[in-house]
């Protein structure tokens, strides 16, 4: 598995001819299997006077594991795990089924699918644009689903090889988000060394 | 021969006393309602728990909702057929609710709620609207905006801003629910729609059921493009289709049973006056049995009456024994040989079955008296209406000699077998005390649903997991108020168990309709104009939302001050009232009843012990799980039905004992239906059958008809010599018997299977037995 898509990536960088498309860059996210990371998140509402700041972590870990603790300025958290949503929100946890609410399924599908590099996953819910390369990519979704349009426009999700770097979500209106990532130094036994440029801070 | 025949005047007398019995008890028959429902078979007494078990089985809403699914063609195509069959079952006003998944559903439900959010909101108390609360609530509200979760919340946030609508809505996600797929519910794992609908009328009314059931059908018919299949599953379905399966099943066994048997006399008779008189008792027995369970129930249920069939079995033998005993030397030398044996036989019989009568489940004793009655019905005919027919028994000779011949060889063959059939006894009754759990089967064993059935019930509801309400808590009290505190103290005991894992969450009518004392509490809270908007200015200072902008919240705030509190009565008429009625039901003595339903969290059950011990203290307060409830039910009924048997057994050998006064000939009489009852068992046992109170009831009946054939044999002994006649009666009435329990053995009711499974290699067991241990004659050399 792993050589394969080192051989992809071989492959884009050794023909530079050859586009870089959401196949290789599904093989460049499928290598990952976890991930623990920092994110720092800026909402723009229109209304309010200046943006809402959060930061927390997110992790993951393959097949289907995805958390995103919020920190700061409210403890929060939403686990999805196989089709269960678990919300803590304000002290109170409520769990759900996730393949209930269609428009939640579709938004956990582009965060599963660009983590696990599950193009079909992605193709499923969302028109897929894949630009740049390997080294700097950038890819946008729009989703396909009437319902999920009328509330979200699209997700652009810029990386570095297998790695997430910023995801921004427009907001149907003029509402938006933009979350940057960043990496935490590997914590966990037998997740696989980070490459340099993934330095602690 | 002598043909000593009675007076004309006599005859005719009989005959038409028997008639005018006949025509009465049609006449009781043709005002019978006949149930099918399991409620027979509950407590006619039940305790606090078992009525709550009761009401929810026969009216709540498990016992009329129906599950549907659409099967077929692809996810748009059916997604039309649920959206359209929905509207057209909405319109017809069979239904309370009718769910398929479409958002419009809480169109309505969610304005009334953004309208009525501070009386209705958990989270409103003394601190809510102070400085500090009032900067919490709107910090939480503000975290979801931005969000694809806060596009709904953002039109409200002038009017809201401590996002009540949204700590309301929240707790009304439930913890399991159906995929949605194309905007409406669908299954996981295959290509269907789901729906699920309550009926308005009560679980129990089963017509209005079945045109409930048609309504749906020919709404799918009208709007479903071809390719698609409707499936329809739950409760009602159940009853509606038992109550026409058990019709036909008692239709064809009567039917092959009577053809049968017939065939049977015909061969052994060769006379049709023969054998239209030995139907007659039949025919007398079963009219007795309906007419009396009528009269002391009030109804007949449908097992009752599939039991009916299985009367022919027993009670043809007393014409058979008429027919053929009679014809040596006239019916009044029938009367004074053959008959005392029939009568005690009889009276065996009526004492075994009679204790079932006592049983505190009516299912059992409509059993006890069917058959009691029956019974005494088909005898007194054989007694008085039979010498009338046919004074000198039957004429034809027919295989007769043939079978007498049969029986006088079994006679002296079969005691050489007394040993071997006693090991084989012995071995049983180890084999039975060795398999521990023998008496293990169901309630449902009583029900006939078929496993396909069973099989998409369960998949449907696995489909729908919320549809499923099988564990609740149940709160009572005097009046509604006093009933809604009792289940807001619950739901706060319920709260904590979310966290813990032990259940996913809960539904109580509080949610809507709160109790009085908290309403005025919540709205107690909501302060006056003026110092909410001096709060508001404190709260959101350095904050990215102005205070300016919340004057609509200021005033929605005093709105809420001035309003009258919700009642029941405000919500008659609303979209609500349906979720309302299901949760929350007045008595007929003018009590309440609250049902909150647990959902267990996705793939797990609701741990019950540990709801129960949450809730240890409540007052008029109890848990309810509907499956384990019934199993204690039916364990209850079990060892009820045991003592009573065991009694009805004890009765029988009373009457033995009374009527023959010697131990040697009660030990004799009594020693093959013991061997038979243990060699009928042991054979389940090995086939690893699981028994329950049909086959006890089965049991039963061998020992009843298994009494007669050894008190034949008892009489024969006293006679001195194997008379071929009688002989020939006993193997006819064991045919009879085995052939018309052994067509019940292969019905597709299990309840009636059961029994026919249990009687049939029981009666032939136990006239072999009778014969091996009949006393051997003394003028034998």
């Amino acid at each position: 598995m792993r050589t394969a898509a080192a051989l992809v990536v071989l492959a884009a960088l050794g023909l530079p001819a050859l586009a870089f498309d959401l196949t290789a860059l599904a093989a460049l996210l499928a290598e990952r299997k976890s991930a623990e990371t920092r994110f720092t998140e800026e909402r723009t509402v229109s209304g309010l006077d200046g943006p809402l700041r959060s930061s927390g972590t997110l992790s993951f870990s393959a097949p289907d594991r995805f958390a995103r603790h919020t920190l700061e300025p409210r403890a929060e958290s939403m686990v999805v795990e196989g089709n269960t949503v678990s919300i803590r929100r304000g002290g109170r946890t409520r769990q759900m089924a996730l393949d209930a609410v269609p428009e939640l399924t579709a938004l956990i599908a582009a965060v599963r699918g660009t983590l696990t590099g599950d193009a079909a996953a992605l193709q499923q819910h969302f028109r897929v644009q894949v630009e740049g390369n390997a080294a700097l990519w950038t890819m946008t979704l729009v989703p396909r689903d009437d319902r999920l349009a009328a509330q979200v426009r699209q997700l652009q999700i810029v990386g570095q090889r297998g790695e997430l770097r910023t995801l921004e979500l427009s907001l149907a209106g003029s509402d938006r988000s933009l979350m940057i990532i960043e990496p935490l130094p590997p914590a966990l036994p037998g997740s696989r060394p980070q490459a340099p440029a993934a330095a602690p801070r | 021969m002598s043909s000593s025949t009675l007076p004309p005047r006599r005859r005719i007398a009989v005959l038409l006393c028997w008639l005018a019995l006949v025509l009465a008890a049609g006449w009781q028959i043709s005002r019978t309602t006949f149930t099918a429902d399991l409620s027979a078979f509950l407590p006619s007494d039940p305790d606090p728990q078992q009525r709550v078990l009761i009401e929810q089985l026969g009216s709540g809403v498990p016992a009329r909702t129906l599950l549907i699914g659409i099967d077929g063609a692809d996810a748009k195509v059916r997604a039309d057929a649920s959206r359209a069959l929905a509207a057209k079952m909405r319109d017809s006003g069979l239904f309370e609710q009718v769910h398929n998944g479409e958002r419009s559903d809480w169109a309505d439900v969610g304005a009334w709620l953004v309208e009525h959010r501070y009386p209705l909101s958990p989270a409103v108390d003394a601190q809510r609207f102070t400085v500090a609360g009032l900067r919490d609530a709107i910090e939480e509200t503000l975290s979801l905006l931005g969000t694809p979760a806060g596009h709904l919340l953002k039109p409200l946030l002038e009017r809201d801003p401590t996002g009540e609508t949204q700590r309301i809505a929240e707790s009304l996600i439930p913890s399991n629910a159906p995929r949605s797929e194309a905007g409406v519910w669908a299954s996981r794992q295959g290509a269907r729609a789901l729906l699920v609908a309550s009926t308005r009328a009560a679980g129990s009314d089963l017509d209005a059921q079945s045109a409930a059931l048609d309504q749906v059908r020919a709404a799918f018919a009208a709007v479903a493009p071809p390719g698609l299949d409707l499936k329809i599953s739950g409760a009602p379905v159940f009853a509606v289709d038992s109550r026409a399966q058990i019709e036909s099943e008692v239709r064809w066994l009567a039917i092959a049973g009577a053809v049968g048997v017939s065939t049977l006399l015909l061969l052994a008779f060769a006379s049709l006056p023969a054998l239209g008189a030995a139907l007659l008792p039949v025919a007398t027995g079963v009219l007795a049995g309906i007419t009396a369970v009528s009269l002391g129930f009030g109804g007949v249920h449908g097992i009752t009456l599939g039991f009916g069939a299985t009367l022919i079995g027993e009670a043809v033998d007393y014409a058979i024994y008429f027919l053929i005993q009679s014809r040596r030397a006239g019916w009044r030398a029938w009367l004074r040989s053959g008959w005392p044996t029939v009568r005690l036989g009889l009276l065996t019989s009526m004492c075994g079955f009679g204790a079932l009568i006592f049983s505190g489940f009516p299912g059992l004793a409509q059993l006890g008296l069917f058959t009691v009655s029956g019974l005494l019905g088909a005898a007194l005919a054989t007694r008085f209406v039979m010498p009338v027919l046919l004074p000198e028994g039957s004429r034809g000779q027919g295989l007769r000699r043939q079978l007498g011949r049969l029986g006088q060889a079994a006679v002296e063959r079969l005691p050489a077998l007394r040993w071997p059939l006693l090991a084989l006894g012995v071995a049983a009754a180890a084999l039975l005390a060795a398999r521990g759990d023998l008496w293990r089967a169901e309630l449902g064993s009583l029900s006939p649903i078929s496993a396909e059935a069973l099989a998409l019930d369960a998949s449907l509801r696995a489909d729908l997991s919320a549809g499923d309400a099988r564990s609740l808590v149940v709160v009572q009290a005097a009046d509604i108020e006093g009933t809604l505190q009792r289940a807001e103290a619950v739901t706060a005991r319920l709260d904590p168990l979310i966290d813990s894992g032990a259940i996913g969450g809960w539904d109580s009518v509080t949610r809507f309709l709160p109790s009085l004392a908290r309403q005025r509490e919540r709205l107690s809270h909501l302060p006056p104009a003026a110092p909410l908007r001096a709060a508001l200015a404190e709260a959101t200072r350095d904050g990215p939302l102005r205070a300016e902008r919340l004057e609509p919240f200021i005033e929605e705030v005093q709105r809420a001050r001035e309003r009258s509190p919700i009642t029941l009565a405000s919500l008659q008429g609303t979209a609500l009232a349906p979720l309302v009625d299901a949760l929350l039901l007045r008595r007929a003595d003018g009590t309440w009843v609250a049902l909150l339903p647990l959902q267990p969290i996705a793939g797990d059950q609701v741990d019950g012990a540990a709801v129960a011990q949450a809730l240890q203290g409540l007052p008029g307060t109890q848990l309810l799980e509907i499956g384990r409830a019934l199993a204690e039910l039916y364990e209850r009924y079990l060892g009820e039905a045991q003592v009573q048997a065991l009694l009805g057994a004890l009765g029988v050998v009373a009457v033995m004992a009374l009527a023959l006064r010697s131990w040697r000939r009660l030990l004799a009489v009594c020693q093959p239906l013991l061997l038979a009852v243990l060699l009928t068992m042991g054979t389940l046992a090995l086939l690893k059958v699981h028994l329950g109170i049909l086959h006890l009831v089965g049991l039963l009946l061998v020992v009843a008809v298994g009494s007669n054939y050894a008190l034949f044999f008892d009489m024969l002994q006293r006679d001195g010599h194997g008379d071929p006649d009688t002989l020939a009666s006993l193997l006819l009435a064991n045919l009879t018997t085995v052939l018309s329990f052994g067509l019940i053995a292969m019905s597709a009711i299990p309840a009636l299977s059961a029994i026919g499974r249990v009687v049939a290699p029981g009666a032939l067991l136990a006239l072999l037995l009778s014969a091996a241990f009949a006393p051997r004659p003394a003028t034998v050399p």
